[in-house]
């Protein structure tokens, strides 16, 4: 009698412990942490120089970089060495965190909504959220998978995906000029610009 | 001959929108077969591969007009947007953008009811009865004070042309006025026949004084383009492809959200 009330708590103790941390949970709640960070910052900022600094390791603790390059790069990635590889990485990361950041204006603070997270595939989980900025109003939903951890692998402003919109520009360098070109396209991307 | 050529070129056109739709119909199909084997670890699915695609055919002389207008936006609308931005105080601009928005009404009401969407037209009339009435001619938006009204997608003519099943046809790039697909600049004649500052401008079209109405619906929407123009096209390797991609995408979103 005592042991199946006891069976039966541990049971019911685990349906409970499993929902709290049922994966889109856990990354609903990364992503909360993440983003109260850069709103603090975005808040307490007052130029942009300080704000850029001060976001970018946020990025670098939430971003899956090179998740993220993979999926930009599509298939032509197997084609690239391990050093060209490494190269890649490090400056898609630089452009996906100066996109990131110039998106936010000091003294400027976002309202962010979060909404229900859903999980498309295992290991995938997909945060929409409604941010209020600068009196408008934006649909944006973030892509987080799990490898180590949680980290976000895209974000999709008003439909429009980061990686899918770096996928099409990548594409078509490939396609020309092969590795050599990607990464000469990339480093002139980054140095031309703020 | 050429007559002959001119007077099918609408029907080849319907002809090409509609074929449009059914190879997207059929890249999508592939999308989720290819999707999938799914499991967590970075694999070799490429889910992104389709996601910006449209048909191109005009890809150099798009690509020629796209630098064109580039041309523009740096040495002529982007100083004007700087200096009505410092000459106008932020809440004068964000009132002429409400009061704008709000006449523009009828494009969101007729195309909520064309695309059946009765719940939205409601929604759109009783935002601008709300506006117009209680916000001073529309120079506030207190509807933003009703959670029912706060967020009601826009509707326009390209939309209303998507959900009665018409593709994109192909991609093109208009002078100064930027990014379409076929079917979204015939969307786009049908905006203008609705915008009632097209019907002032016109009724009154004898007098200059037209031109200037025009002017700041311009310029207040000049900003907002502006800036996700220039956060989509920095840091980019090719920005005319970007645009393309982030078009194509934007506007599924829309047609999704109905």
């Amino acid at each position: 009698m005592k042991l199946s009330a006891l069976l039966s708590t541990i049971a019911t103790l685990a349906m409970i412990h499993g929902a709290h941390c049922s994966p889109p949970d856990e990354a609903e709640k990364k992503l909360k942490s993440w983003v109260d960070e850069v709103v603090a910052v975005a808040d307490r900022a007052s130029d942009t120089k300080t704000l850029r600094k001060n976001i970018t390791p946020i990025l670098e603790r939430s971003i899956n970089f090179e998740f993220m390059t993979r999926r930009a790069v599509g298939p032509g990635w197997r084609q690239l060495t391990p050093d060209q590889q490494k190269e890649v990485i490090r400056l898609f990361s630089t452009l996906i965190t100066r996109t990131y950041t110039a998106k936010f204006t000091p003294g400027e603070h976002p309202m962010v909504l979060f909404k229900t997270p859903t999980s498309p595939a295992p290991g995938r989980v997909e945060v929409p959220t409604s941010i209020v900025y600068k009196g408008s109003r934006y649909e944006v939903v973030y892509r987080q998978e799990e490898s180590a951890a949680w980290r976000i692998t895209d974000v999709v402003i008003e439909g429009v995906s980061m990686v899918a919109n770096y996928r099409t520009q990548f594409d078509s360098e490939l396609k020309q000029g092969g590795a050599a070109s990607l990464i000469s396209s990339l480093n002139h991307s980054v140095s031309t610009q703020p | 001959m050429n007559i002959l050529a001119i007077k099918s070129l609408p029907l080849i056109l319907i002809v090409a929108l509609f074929t449009g739709e059914h190879c997207q119909a059929g890249s999508v199909k592939n999308k989720t077969e290819k999707v999938k084997p799914t499991s967590g670890v970075v694999n070799e699915v490429d889910e992104y591969a389709d996601a910006g695609k449209i048909s191109d055919p005009l890809e150099p002389v798009n690509r020629a007009t796209f630098w064109m207008n580039h041309q523009v936006y740096r040495y002529i609308l982007k100083p004007v947007s700087r200096t009505y931005d410092a000459v106008v105080p932020s809440k004068v601009r964000t009132g002429v953008f409400n009061a704008f928005d709000n006449i523009e009404f009828p494009i969101r009401f007729v195309n909520n009811s064309l695309q059946l969407n009765f719940k939205r037209a409601g929604q759109e009339a009783e935002k601008f009865a709300v506006n117009t009435i209680g916000g001073v001619g529309g120079f506030v938006r207190l509807s933003d004070r009703i959670p029912s009204l706060v967020d009601v997608p826009r509707a326009d003519t390209g939309q209303t042309f998507a959900k009665w099943g018409m593709g994109h046809g192909f991609y093109l790039i208009l002078p100064i006025l930027g990014p379409r697909s076929l079917r979204d600049t015939f969307g786009l004649a049908g905006d203008y026949a609705l915008d009632p500052i097209t019907w002032v401008s016109i009724v009154f079209y004898r007098y200059s004084w037209t031109l200037a109405l025009s002017c700041p619906d311009t310029t207040r929407s000049l900003h907002d383009k502006l800036s996700s123009y220039e956060s989509l096209t920095d840091n980019t390797v090719d920005r005319y492809l970007a645009v393309r991609s982030a078009y194509v995408q934007n506007r599924k979103q829309l047609k999704g959200r109905w």
